[in-house]
C-alpha cells in the first residue's frame, strides 16, 4: 500500500464540501462544513510539505547563523546559534522537526533584534529568509 | 428547528415570560454562522399576540477574543442611545442559571444580510460603491462622536497613550499566547515600539472590529442597519478603526479595492468627509502596521484556544492556521525594507 494523507484529505475536502454540505438543513451546519473543506484542503497541503519546509528552513537558519558568526562573531546569542548549528533534529517525526525548528526560530528572533541595531544588511537577509518562510508555508485554499 | 436546540429554545422562552411577565412562545430559533466571540441564535416568538425577533449571544466555553461581554453591552446601549445603528439592546444576563453561561438578548433587524460577497461580485461598481460609501462614512460618523456625551467614559478606561497602550495589550497576548516562536510577530513588536506616535490629539469611541462581515445592511438599497460586535470596543484613536477597516485580510484576496467594495483611497475620502478630520499620514501608517499586528495576535490566540480549549469550533482552527499564514504574509510584506509590496500599498 502506498499511503497518501495528502490525497485522502483533498478527497474528504471536496466530498464535504460538494456532497455533505448542501445536504445539511442549517446556515450554521453549512458554514461549519465549509470550513471543516477548507481546513482539510489546508492539511492536506502541510501534510505533503511539513518535514521538506522545516527541513528548508532549518538549513536557511544554519547558513544565516553561520554566516553571522563569521561576519559578527561577538554578537549577542552567539553560543545558543552556534549550538544549534552543531546539532540535528532528534528525528523526523514532525513533532521533532517542530522541536528543533522552534529552537532555531528562537535563536533566530534574537539576532533579528541585534541586527537592525548593529547590522542592517543582515537584518535584511533575515527579512528574506522570513518572507521564503512564509511563503513556502502559504495555504492556498479559498476560506469560505 | 434543528430538535437539539428544543431545550435551548425552553429556555430562552422561560427567561423572557419572566422578564416580560407575559406567556411567550417559542416560533423559530437557529444558531446563526460565524459569531466566533459568543455562539449568536436567531430566535422568533409570540408574545401578546406579535412576533418578536431576537438575537440571543451566548458566551462560549471559550472564545475567540477574551472580551467583557458587560462593557460590550454598556457600548451597545451608548451608541444606541446616540442614534447610532446597531440592534437594541435589550437584557444583559449574567445569572447561569437560565442558560448555564451569560448572555445577552437585542432586537432583530429584519431584511438585513452580513456577508458582501453578493454585492462585490456585482458586474456594475454601482452598489459596491454605496456599500463602500455608506461603510466608511458610518466610520467616520463614530469618530466624531463625543466620548463624554457618549456617556461611555463612565465605563471604559481612557488612555493617556491610546497606540501605547494598544500595543502593549496585543504584544502581551502574543507572548501569553503564542504555540511555537513568532519572529514575523516580534519583529513588527519592535518595529511599533520603535515608531510609536505621539499621543492622540483627539480620543473617539473605537469599534475594534469593524469591517466588512461585522456590520447588517439590506441588500436592495446597500444601507447599513447595524453595526454589530462590539466586543473589542474602546476609547482610542479613531486611525484605529480606520487602519482595522483597510487591512489588506479583509477583502482577501482582492487586492485594490478594500472591503472588496471601493478604493482605499475612497474609503478614507469617505471617512474624513463624515468625520470632519484629516488623517494623519504617518500615525496612519502606524496603526496599519498595528492593524495587521492586532489581528495576527487574534489567530495566534484563537489557535491557542482551539488546541488547549473545550470549544473546538472551526472557525478558531480556521483562524489559527489560514488567517496566521495570511497576515504573516501581509505583515513581511509591509514591513520587509526590500518589499515588492504584492498584498500591501507601499508604506510612505
Amino acid at each position: 500500500m502506498i499511503p497518501k494523507p495528502a490525497q485522502a484529505l483533498a478527497d474528504l475536502a471536496l466530498k464535504l464540501a460538494t456532497g455533505i454540505a448542501p445536504e445539511t438543513a442549517s446556515a450554521y451546519a453549512q458554514a461549519n462544513t465549509g470550513m471543516i473543506s477548507a481546513l482539510l484542503l489546508a492539511l492536506a497541503q502541510d501534510s505533503e510539505r511539513a518535514a521538506a519546509n522545516r527541513l528548508d528552513d532549518i538549513a536557511d537558519m544554519k547558513h544565516l547563523f553561520s554566516d553571522a558568526a563569521r561576519l559578527f562573531p561577538s554578537a549577542a546569542g552567539a553560543d545558543a546559534r552556534a549550538a544549534f548549528c552543531a546539532d540535528a533534529p532528534a528525528g523526523y517525526r514532525i513533532s521533532e522537526l517542530d522541536a528543533f525548528h522552534a529552537r532555531g526560530m528562537v535563536a533566530l528572533i534574537d539576532l533579528h533584534a541585534w541586527s537592525e541595531r548593529h547590522a542592517p544588511p543582515l537584518a535584511q537577509r533575515i527579512w528574506d529568509f522570513l518572507r521564503a518562510h512564509t511563503e513556502r508555508n502559504r495555504f492556498d485554499v479559498a476560506a469560505p | 428547528m434543528h430538535p437539539s436546540l428544543k431545550p435551548l429554545g425552553d429556555r430562552i422562552i422561560a427567561y423572557l415570560a419572566e422578564r416580560w411577565s407575559l406567556p411567550v412562545a417559542l416560533a423559530t430559533l437557529e444558531q446563526i454562522p460565524g459569531g466566533a466571540s459568543r455562539e449568536t441564535y436567531r430566535v422568533r416568538v409570540s408574545v401578546a399576540g406579535e412576533t418578536r425577533g431576537l438575537i440571543v449571544r451566548r458566551d462560549p466555553k471559550t472564545s475567540l477574543i477574551d472580551t467583557e461581554r458587560a462593557l460590550e453591552y454598556q457600548t451597545y446601549e451608548a451608541v444606541h442611545g446616540a442614534g447610532y445603528p446597531v440592534p437594541e439592546p435589550l437584557f444583559l444576563e449574567e445569572d447561569p442559571r437560565f442558560l448555564e453561561r451569560p448572555f445577552s438578548v437585542m432586537a432583530e433587524i429584519p431584511g438585513c444580510e452580513t456577508q458582501v460577497a453578493g454585492v462585490r461580485a456585482d458586474a456594475t461598481e454601482d452598489r459596491r460603491e454605496r456599500l463602500g460609501a455608506n461603510m466608511w462614512m458610518l466610520l467616520g460618523e463614530l469618530a466624531a462622536l463625543d466620548i463624554d456625551a457618549l456617556g461611555v467614559t463612565r465605563f471604559m478606561p481612557v488612555p493617556q497613550h491610546a497606540a501605547a497602550r494598544e500595543l502593549e495589550y496585543w504584544a502581551r497576548v502574543i507572548e501569553t499566547d503564542a504555540q511555537h516562536p513568532q519572529p514575523v510577530a516580534m519583529a513588527t513588536i519592535r518595529w511599533l515600539r520603535e515608531h510609536l506616535p505621539p499621543p492622540s490629539k483627539r480620543l473617539a469611541l473605537v469599534h475594534g472590529d469593524y469591517r466588512t462581515g461585522n456590520f447588517l445592511f439590506t441588500p436592495d438599497d446597500c444601507v447599513i442597519r447595524g453595526v454589530l460586535d462590539w466586543e473589542m470596543a474602546h476609547i482610542g484613536d479613531p486611525l484605529e478603526d480606520l487602519a482595522w477597516s483597510l487591512d489588506p485580510l479583509w477583502c482577501w484576496p482582492e487586492r485594490e479595492r478594500a472591503g472588496g467594495l471601493v478604493s482605499r483611497k475612497a474609503a478614507i475620502r469617505f471617512w474624513e468627509q463624515a468625520s470632519g478630520f484629516t488623517v494623519d499620514r504617518a500615525a496612519f501608517r502606524w496603526w496599519q502596521v498595528f492593524a495587521s499586528l492586532k489581528a495576527l495576535a487574534i489567530w495566534i490566540s484563537s489557535t491557542e484556544d482551539f488546541l488547549n480549549g473545550e470549544t473546538k469550533e472551526p472557525i478558531l482552527a480556521m483562524a489559527g492556521w489560514i488567517m496566521t499564514d495570511r497576515q504573516n504574509r501581509i505583515l513581511v510584506d509591509r514591513l520587509h525594507p526590500a518589499s515588492a509590496h504584492v498584498y500591501t500599498e507601499p508604506l510612505a
